[in-house]
């Protein structure tokens, strides 16, 4: 380095060097600056300039040099080096490999290259190229741990997991005796594990018991090191030992679900699907009632019956398990029992149990066959839980009903009016249960969650601005919502990002989705630093787990709505274009030409405007940063707060597309992403890419409304085109000829005859008829009164349940709210849709939507005036006189008229 | 806990403005009336004299408390409000929330502490003689809105503490 300099200047490099290193950067320059006053075209020495200016936070100015110097002298690792490390820090990975492998290419035996290159490649998965270089540092420093590993871990990611375990035994085969020292104990231990993961992960489970064995005194983790074992056990088939450990283990945390579903796997008694005979459901019975004897503070032992026990045992034990949680007051309880609702006959039972109990405890203040008297909040926690029940069995007026009663018993529990809201949310009325919500959130001011839940409510009633207001109450500082993006917030960002969407601010709704997708963006390259790290601490099986969550990062839910979200925007953008600026213009010229003036006048005075309120705030924010840390730290201002720069795409199919290919690849069994990709290929042309879309639909669900929308529209778009002229339309023709006879649904059926088959099919089902209806009315415009009395035709119908009185209706309420949409906006026929909406208002007389008699949209309803005050406060020992002036009551959305609707 | 954690547990905590509105739903249950701004601040500032009861982390009952100034540098104790959710009455609340506000009283040095109460409420007059409170006057019509409008003043006066000789 720097060996072209006389030695003077040669020590000033090496002080560059070493300032880099220590982050004393104005240094580094310093001297920089006196080598380069003698020798200007030094180009190692100009490249060091550059990388330093670059930690300064000049980044142009470092481009420049350090590309100026790679000029000056190309034949110098240094100068390829720095190029690469700016590149990386500009998480430019694939230029920054390119830059290494030429500094390589100088010196091949720079470890420090090679060490930052393998980095990179574990970042990029160029998997063989990461193995070769850890290779390449192996044989260079064979005496380096971390070198070692470094490869036996390559060789595992590269889909070689026998030859790491060689590797690791060559490594171990290095060792002493008395290996390892005292500090480098827990190390050793997690390589070991590893290793032993890794004979597991290859089927030598001999080998990876024996060796368990043979090295357990120097595991430290002792627990990871028993479960190890118990795993290998069980499939060893040696179920009695594993037995017996699961029992070990369960006395270490009798909580732990998976030690009790790996005890019942070494008895016999296990089922993915969770159906026993009679003779096994026994069996387990008694298996767990010995359990609960043992570990008889373990809630866990006691809730796991109820999965698997039937009919009256089933009663009996969930009675048992529901009594002492009512009196001690658990609020969680209802979602404890609710897997349970999935389970045929069960909720009926529960229902019976809830109202005997309510029923006794109301009369008698005891629980039914008991002595003892039941706390009083015993009869509001009951109320409580049946409200949530009836919520859950779609019985809205039941639910309400029983949650007014309990708030009208104790005022002062915050869970029973963010139940209420959530009951008044799966009702149909967004904006009471964000009242409500609202009511939860003033009960207790330091509560993060309610103020999330109620940040929530409020976005999905389209309330955006308060909804603002209230989540900025828990960011630091009170500052902007700039600050969820920083904590990565992004339920928060999706549903603002769904809100906006619904109110069609395109702008502001891509904004917000593609900050989720961003952040997924951050994850991937967060993962950066662990690279060094985790070879450096040993934690090898954490690593390696991580990397593979990595892997499937992108199938996260969050990503998935995100994602989605942003291609419909995109397919919104695309069949109603922005209006560009010549027709405004055209817009304009219809104007007289005065007009037009005065016109211009008000824009330009308008952006003015927008322009010094914009700088003030700059300045505002920036004092406020100067202030508080003391030194200038800027926030870059967001140029384009509101999306409106993100409208401006030139070709926003091109843009769904980029994420349509992340949901291809990582979300392929969901509906939702072939029917976008449906979408979205039909718009682009692209027959074939939107047949694929038709085909997986077809594998996904091939019943199911969307999927038979997307084959009629397929197949008729492709009837309605001219006959191929090119040699490549002739050959997707040929390929869909092929294709079409395959599809069971279509078969030698018209496609007329196929929706009709369809309908018969589903004729009970009102979102099949209507999917049916919709192609009707594609395939034969002229039938569209035929097609509206299809979706009239359909009987809604009451389903009652045994064992109770209450029954519901059948129909959903985003059904029918989609129904109504599919009226207006397709079939254009605004008699028809308010009919259905009439109609509907029946059904859900608490949904806004449909404007129930119920629902806060009707000035009338309940839920607009201030109803009869409760009459929980009779004989108080009251003190003060202040003067009566207004009688308000709980629950009952105090205030609530205020609310503009 | 006590067997089959039946005894449950009461226990009193302050009033913030974080959790104010439990004290306003309170009232709101209680009393025919709704307090204005001023009590709630009044409420917060007589510090530990003001107390919501928890009856195993639900709160059922509170002592609201104003401080005032007498001649000279003397405080007394007002009691605006104490009260229990009807169906947790009967089980001591009110009791250990008064005798809070007493010890309290005894243990500030403050002289007196007092109420008001409707002239018909005779549950609420017999419950704070227990604690030896007297009737120490009678105001006419002090409500507007109820009937009968009068009420008792209910006084009880600490002996000044002793101080050593």
């Amino acid at each position: 380095m720097g060996s072209s300099l006389p030695p003077k200047e040669a020590n000033l490099f090496k002080l560059i060097v070493k300032s880099y290193e220590t982050k004393q950067y104005k240094k580094g320059l310093k001297a920089a600056d006196s080598i380069l006053k003698k020798f200007p075209e030094h180009g190692e020495t100009l490249s060091m300039k550059g990388l330093t200016l670059n930690c300064m936070d000049r980044k142009t100015e470092a481009y420049e040099l350090v590309r100026q110097g790679l000029k000056n002298d190309l034949k110098s690792h240094v100068c390829w080096h720095v190029y690469g490390l700016l590149y990386r820090s500009d998480r430019e990975y694939r230029e920054a490999i390119k830059c290494y492998r030429n500094a390589l290419r100088i010196d091949p035996d720079n470890i420090e290259i090679l060490r930052d290159l393998s980095l990179l490649q574990a970042q990029m998965r160029d998997l063989t190229g990461f193995v070769e270089t850890r290779q390449q540092l192996l044989t260079l420093k064979p005496n380096h741990r971390m070198n070692w590993i470094g490869f036996a871990v390559s060789h595992h990611l590269n889909s070689n997991p026998s030859k790491a375990i060689d590797i690791l035994e060559a490594y171990e085969g290095t060792l002493e005796e008395d290996h390892p020292p005292e500090n480098e104990r827990c190390e050793h231990g997690e390589m070991l594990l590893y290793k032993i993961s890794l004979l597991e992960e290859c089927g030598f489970l001999d080998k990876a018991l024996s060796e368990l064995h043979n090295k357990e005194i120097k595991i430290v983790d002792k627990l990871a090191c028993k479960e190890q074992e118990v795993s290998l056990l069980v499939k060893l088939g040696r179920f009695d030992e594993g037995g017996q450990l699961y029992r070990l283990l369960l006395s270490v945390n009798p909580d732990n679900y998976r030690y009790y579903e790996g005890l019942q796997k070494c008895c016999g008694l296990y089922r993915d699907d969770g159906h026993y005979s009679s003779d096994e459901i026994d069996r387990l019975e008694n298996l767990y009632l010995s359990l609960a004897e043992q570990y008889s503070r373990s809630s866990t032992v006691k809730r796991i019956p109820l999965d698997f026990l039937q009919g009256d045992k089933f009663c009996d034990a969930a009675t048992k398990y529901i009594r002492p949680l009512l009196s001690k007051g658990v609020p969680s309880l209802f979602s404890d029992l609710s897997s349970l609702y999935n389970h045929p006959g069960k909720a009926e039972i529960l229902e019976k149990i809830f109202l005997e109990i309510e029923d006794s405890v109301r009369k008698s203040g005891q629980y039914p066959g008991r002595e003892e008297r039941e706390p009083p909040s015993t009869l509001m926690w009951t109320l409580f839980l049946l409200a949530q029940h009836y919520d859950r069995r779609g019985r809205y007026d039941d639910a309400l009903s029983k949650i007014d009663e309990a708030i009208e018993h104790t005022p002062t529990v915050i869970d029973l009016y963010s139940v209420k809201g959530r009951i008044l949310k799966h009702a149909g009325d967004l904006a009471a249960a964000a009242a409500l919500a609202d009511e939860a959130r003033c009960m207790d001011l330091a509560d993060r969650y309610i103020n999330s839940e109620c940040v929530k409510r409020m976005l999905q009633a389209d309330q955006v601005a308060l909804a603002e207001k209230t989540a900025v109450l828990f960011t630091k500082d009170g500052d902007q919502h700039n600050n969820l993006h920083d904590m990565q917030c992004m339920w928060y960002e999706l549903a603002s990002g769904e809100s906006y969407y619904r109110q069609n601010d395109l702008g502001r709704a891509l904004k917000k989705f593609l900050a989720v997708e961003k952040h997924y963006a951050d994850i991937t390259e967060d993962q950066f630093d662990f690279h060094s790290y985790c070879l450096r601490k040993m934690t090898l099986r954490a690593y390696v787990e991580m990397l593979k969550f990595q892997d499937r990062l992108h199938s996260h839910s969050c990503f998935h709505k995100a994602a989605i979200g942003a291609i419909r925007c995109y397919l919104k953008l695309f069949d109603s274009p922005l209006k560009s600026s010549a027709e405004e213009d055209d817009e304009t010229s219809k104007l007289l030409p005065s007009q037009k003036k005065k016109l211009r006048q008000k824009q330009r005075k308008a952006e003015a405007r927008a322009k010094k309120e914009a700088e003030v705030k700059n300045v505002e924010s920036n004092s406020s940063n100067v202030s508080k840390s003391g030194k200038k730290h800027i926030k870059p201002v967001d140029p384009d707060p509101h999306g409106e720069k993100l409208l401006q795409v030139e070709d926003p199919l091109s843009e769904a597309s980029k994420y349509l290919k992340l949901l291809q690849k990582n979300s392929a069994d969901s509906v939702e992403t072939h029917i976008l990709a449906f979408e979205v290929n039909m718009r682009k042309q692209k027959i074939l890419l939107a047949f694929q879309a038709v085909k997986q639909l077809i594998r996904l669900d091939p019943e199911s409304p969307d999927t038979h929308r997307c084959l009629i529209r397929f197949f008729h778009h492709m009837g309605s085109l001219p006959p191929p002229m090119i040699d490549s339309e002739k050959l997707i023709r040929t390929v869909l000829d092929i294709e079409r006879p395959e599809i069971s649904q279509l078969h030698e059926k018209s496609l007329l005859e196929a929706n009709e088959f369809f309908l018969h099919k589903h004729e009970d089902s009102l979102m099949h008829r209507a999917a049916a209806a919709e192609m009707l009315l594609l395939l034969e415009p002229g039938n569209k009164a035929k097609a509206i009395k299809l979706i009239e035709d359909s009987t809604n119908n009451m389903v009652s349940r045994k064992g109770n009185n209450g029954s519901v209706v059948e129909w959903k309420l985003k059904d029918c709210i989609s129904v109504h949409k599919l009226l207006e906006t397709v079939f254009l026929d605004k008699d028809a849709a308010s009919r259905w909406k009439l109609r509907c208002a029946e059904y859900f007389h608490y949904s806004t939507y449909f404007g129930g008699r119920c629902s806060s949209a009707v000035p009338s309803s309940s839920y607009c005036q201030i109803s009869k005050n409760p009459i929980n406060g009779g004989s108080s020992l009251p003190g003060g006189g202040i003067s009566l002036d207004y009688v308000a009551s709980n629950g009952n959305l105090e205030g609530f008229k205020d609310l503009v609707i | 806990m006590g067997v089959g954690g039946r005894e449950a547990s009461i226990s009193l905590d302050g009033v913030r403005d974080k959790n104010v509105m439990q004290l306003k739903k309170l009232n709101t249950a209680l009393f025919p009336i709704r307090y204005n701004d001023k009590y709630y601040s009044d409420a917060i500032s007589s510090g530990d004299f003001t107390r919501l009861a928890y009856y195993s982390d639900i709160c059922v009952g509170s002592i609201a408390c104003r401080l005032e100034k007498k001649e000279g540098r003397a405080i007394r104790v007002y009691i605006m409000t104490l009260g229990v959710l009807a169906p947790y009455r009967g089980l001591g609340i009110g009791t250990k929330l008064l005798n809070h506000a007493l010890d309290l009283c005894v243990k500030q040095g403050i002289s007196e502490i007092y109420l008001h109460v409707q002239t018909n409420n005779e549950d609420a007059i017999n419950f704070y003689k227990k604690f030896r409170f007297e009737i120490t006057d009678t105001i006419k019509n002090y409500y507007t809105n109820i009937v009968p409008p009068d009420c008792y003043v209910l006084t009880r006066s600490f002996s000044p503490p002793q101080t050593k000789k």
